[in-house]
């Protein structure tokens, strides 16, 4: 007894010493502590293309418009006086040309004062830089109409990047120079102008989202200090060698590590050992000033230490996927919030499969196998359709945090219409339509094919092995197999056309339903290539020209008619299965007020407006 | 011994050499989509479909020997390449991980050689009594605990039960202070550093944060030392040395320390090397549950990704951390027992 009782001693003894803390309290008022899951690729905005990099750039930087709160409707100026419209004669040539009056006496973090040419330069950068795999394409999409700027200059000057530069970045022939720089001249240049105090946009088309690829939250629009980028190396905002700046390597952008925005929080460090990025209020900003000092958003990969850090109140908020909703809606002093972002996850289909490819058994339409064209056919995509538990998956799965929509536009856009049809499970459907494919040869002989998903990503994995279940309940000849493999494997057969259906999710880069109609069911989205040649054959004929009239539509509920035609061919065809559209739980301490979602904000936290008190 | 120690280093170029072809030529046999993964590193970044233009930026498509030659010839101009998992130069992402590693490794091994060697030692001389299972039994719970579950347990135990051992490596206060400039940075190791700031508080701080991975290392690793030195020891003490120091009449104690320990230490010294190597390489699971990020949940993830820069550069660095760490190895044998030469 009496070692029992020094036993005790020695630990409250020792929580003294060590300064215990079985009840969390809260630590440090001011600075706001965010535990995630990874770290930013890049703090350039032009070349950030990823959440994490779109967090920091987001509060460091602004742009000329904003959204109002939680809407991703309703927009706000922000560097801008005056969000354009056509009633205050700011957007004029029927939608192609914009206007942003430049707002005075805004100073970036460096003490210059922001001027309209900054405005310019910023977008100039950002198109001439356009980096591979970056984010500006949305820009050129919006202002020329073309999917990179290496396409634009193939179309204009007739020769392709690859013909006029060697491969060090050298040109070819010094005829070339003069070309490009013509280029810039006649095209570039003339599109963003600045006149007096306003910045002028000229569109080659109406391009209805415009504004929202303008909006605070979209890093590739936002504002940089022109002669701080000239001198720390960025483009000099000459026509003359204007291509030594496009496409660099991620880490030879001078901005790759330092910043130079307006926006409400300065940059302070970015610890790369342990991804750590810290930001300070910026107390000369020119609207409201954030109620936080500090901000620290933490990359912590273990799910296990980021609870403990909350629970701890080392940590005031974490991220949390939503397999762990059971273990922290009951934690003490913690609270749980709900909200959705405009994301979906669906499965699409590839018409003509790569014959190398190693997940369609033979090949061949024997039982052992598919043929390269099986999913070509109405009725084994109608199948499929019918044979996916969607209210199962959405309760067990996810849940509950999640909701079914008709096709790839997600609940909150323009065009999405719940009454529109979708499948419903139904095994005895999937049964008549599996009957009826390749006139009842699959029915007779079977098939076998691999379903893959990337490893670490449960939902999809789960996703998978229910269709199979499904579909091998119908018929002993049908065989699925699911197979999880490497991220580095499954981008392999995924680019090389190999995978015969693949699950995909998309998360809106501007809450437009042209994104995601584009994206999945455009022959030149960046998920149409992957659907094969059959699918992009059937999307010129039923899906191309409808999508390019809608986007150049400016009255909505025209708009909003086009997609949902759209919308019915794909569900007429089984395009896709849309799967979900998930709803997100975002985990905090009781201390933290004022904090909301908008669906459009990179992260999770709004720093600028939120406090912590007791 | 010079000339040993020479001969020694001698080879290292050459291992390394070795070394850096191998594993080049491994990566060699993926398809340039499968490298891709290094800049493509999630679904998330399938979004704009000029990806494929990455492939030949790169040079990702170029036969696999221009690759390695380009890469040797920038590693003679003191230029290992850009670690994508690292966000940094792939030697910087390296040393400034190192130090955090090697502070948890120096930490951690002296209570595992410590205390695997006495209760090891301990364990032989009741041999087969109760102390002996006891200790065994100890050992060899530990031995067989993943290190992801104990580490849990210290970490559910110690940090959100008591409160005592915080993951990371400090707290906001005291980071704050080391990141000063008025801090001196000398080792890169939080708690030597601090101690030669003359920053108590900082150290203590530091230590804290230091005990909870090096209690979770320190129990899944000493059962492997106290194994080898118990029958190591078990096999010396039926040794005809053994008993002719008994039979002259030698205090049982002498005996022990002087003859029987000495020569048992031998293999001991061997896996000692071992695990301290082991160590230096990192602890990915350790790490991750402290969230400690030093080297070798940073090789990992470099592996996963297939970050090729950072692979071959850990390779190097992990190369020479193992060559170096065998010839200390090696050396300790001549000290250990005077009958080894090293020439």
């Amino acid at each position: 007894m009496k070692r029992f009782c020094f036993v005790w001693l020695l630990v409250i003894l020792l929580n003294v010493v060590l300064g215990g803390v079985v009840f969390a309290e809260m630590k440090n008022p001011d600075t706001y502590i965010y535990l995630t899951i990874s770290e930013p690729d890049t703090l350039d905005p032009h070349f950030a293309y990823d959440t994490a990099s779109g967090e920091i750039i987001n509060f460091v930087y602004e742009n000329l418009i904003a959204y109002r709160d939680e809407s991703v409707t309703e927009l706000v100026p922000r560097l801008s006086e005056a969000v354009p419209s056509a009633d205050n004669g700011l957007i004029k040539d029927d939608g192609k040309t914009y206007v942003f009056p430049i707002r005075k006496g805004v100073k970036f973090h460096n003490g210059r004062d922001l001027t309209p040419e900054d405005v310019e330069y910023s977008f100039e950068r950002g198109i001439l830089f356009d980096p591979y795999a970056g984010p500006m394409w949305m820009l050129i999409e919006a202002i020329f109409n073309y999917g990179s700027l290496e396409d634009f200059v193939a179309d204009k000057l007739g020769m392709s990047w690859e013909e006029m530069f060697n491969e060090d970045g050298s040109l070819k022939s010094e005829e070339y120079a003069e070309k490009l720089v013509s280029f810039y001249r006649q095209y570039i240049d003339p599109a963003i102008e600045v006149e007096e105090d306003d910045v002028v946009f000229h569109l080659v088309r109406p391009f209805a989202p415009f504004l929202s690829i303008l909006a605070q939250n979209s890093n590739w629009s936002a504002i940089l200090d022109k002669e701080t980028s000239i001198e720390m190396g960025l483009w000099d905002g000459k026509a003359e060698n204007w291509w030594k700046y496009h496409s660099l390597k991620k880490e030879e952008s001078p901005l790759y590590q330092q910043t130079i925005g307006t926006g409400p929080f300065k940059f302070l460090e970015w610890d790369r050992a342990q991804q750590k990025v810290t930001l300070v209020r910026n107390e000369e900003y020119w609207g409201e000033k954030p109620k936080l000092a500090k901000v620290i958003i933490w990359g912590i990969d273990e799910w296990s230490t980021r609870r403990a850090m909350l629970e701890a109140g080392d940590a005031d908020q974490i991220y949390a996927p939503l397999q762990y909703y059971d273990q922290v809606k009951t934690l003490p002093g913690v609270k749980v919030e709900e909200g959705a972002r405009i994301t979906i996850t669906a499965m699409h289909f590839n018409w003509t499969v790569n014959k190398e490819s190693k997940y369609i058994g033979s090949g061949q339409p024997d039982g052992e196998g598919i043929p390269l064209d099986f999913f070509s056919d109405v009725h084994v995509r109608k199948a499929f359709s019918y044979a996916f538990d969607y209210d199962t998956f959405i309760a067990e799965v996810l849940k509950g945090h999640g909701i079914r929509i008709p096709s790839v536009i997600p609940r909150g856009l323009l065009g999405y219409n719940e009454n529109l049809p979708m499948y419903p499970f139904d095994l005895e459907k999937a049964k008549e339509e599996f009957q009826k494919a390749w006139n009842g040869e699959v029915w007779e002989k079977g098939f076998k094919l691999t379903l893959l998903y990337n490893t670490g990503n449960e939902a999809r994995q789960t996703a998978c092995e229910m269709l199979k279940e499904n579909i091998e309940s119908l018929n002993p000849k049908f065989k699925i197999e699911v197979q999880g493999v490497q991220w580095p494997n499954y981008l392999d057969a995924y680019k090389q056309g190999q995978l015969p259906a693949f699950v995909i999710g998309w998360l809106a880069d501007y809450p437009d339903p042209h994104n995601f109609i584009f994206t999945y069911y455009h022959s030149d989205g960046v998920y149409g290539g992957p659907q094969g040649k059959l699918y992009a054959d059937f999307a010129q004929t039923h899906f191309n020209a409808l999508i390019e009239q809608a986007i150049a539509e400016t009255d909505p509920e025209k708009r909003a008619a086009l997609y949902e035609e759209i919308q019915k061919i794909a569900y007429e065809n089984a395009v896709g299965i849309t799967f979900y559209q998930p709803g997100e739980i975002f985990v905090m301490r009781d201390w933290v007020k004022g904090w909301y979602l908008n669906p459009m904000r990179p992260g999770e936290v709004n720093y600028d407006s939120i406090w912590k008190e007791e | 011994m010079v000339f040993y120690i020479l001969r020694r280093l001698l080879f290292l170029p050459l291992a390394l050499f070795g070394v850096s072809l191998l594993v080049f030529t491994m990566i060699g046999f993926l398809s340039p989509y499968q490298r891709l993964a290094t800049f493509i590193n999630s679904p998330e970044r399938l979004k704009s479909d000029n990806v494929d233009k990455l492939i030949s930026f790169y040079g990702l498509d170029d036969p696999i020997f221009i690759q390695y030659f380009r890469w040797m010839k920038n590693v003679f101009q003191g230029n290992l390449g850009w670690s994508y998992v690292g966000k940094a130069p792939v030697l910087e992402s390296i040393l400034i991980r190192f130090p955090y590693t090697l502070e948890l490794a120096i930490f951690s091994v002296i209570p595992i050689i410590f205390l695997g060697v006495s209760f090891g030692v301990l364990s032989a001389l009741h041999h087969n009594k109760f102390l002996d299972h006891i200790l065994r039994i100890f050992a060899v719970v530990g031995w067989s605990f993943p290190d992801f579950v104990f580490g849990l347990i210290v970490l559910m135990v110690f940090y959100s039960t008591l409160g005592w051992f915080p993951p990371g490596n400090l707290s906001i206060w005291a980071e704050e202070i080391v990141k000063s400039p008025a801090f001196r940075h000398i080792t890169g190791m939080l708690t030597f550093d601090s101690l030669l700031n003359g920053r108590l508080d900082v150290f203590w701080d530091a230590l804290r944060h230091l005990l909870g991975p090096v209690l979770t290392l320190t129990y899944v690793e000493f059962a492997f030392i106290l194994r080898i030195t118990r029958s190591s020891m078990l096999e010396v003490l039926r040794r005809d040395y053994v008993r002719t120091a008994r039979a002259k009449g030698l205090e049982e104690k002498a005996v022990i320390h002087k003859h029987a320990r000495r020569n048992a230490l031998v293999p001991v010294a061997t896996v000692s090397g071992q695990t301290i190597v082991g160590l230096l390489a990192g602890t990915v699971i350790v790490e991750t549950i402290f969230n400690r990020t030093g080297i070798g949940s940073f090789m990992a993830i470099a592996a996963q990704q297939l970050d090729y820069a950072s692979i071959m550069g850990g390779t190097l660095f992990f190369g020479l951390i193992l060559i170096l760490g065998n010839l200390c190895v090696d050396l300790s044998y001549a000290f250990i027992d005077p009958r080894v030469r090293l020439d």
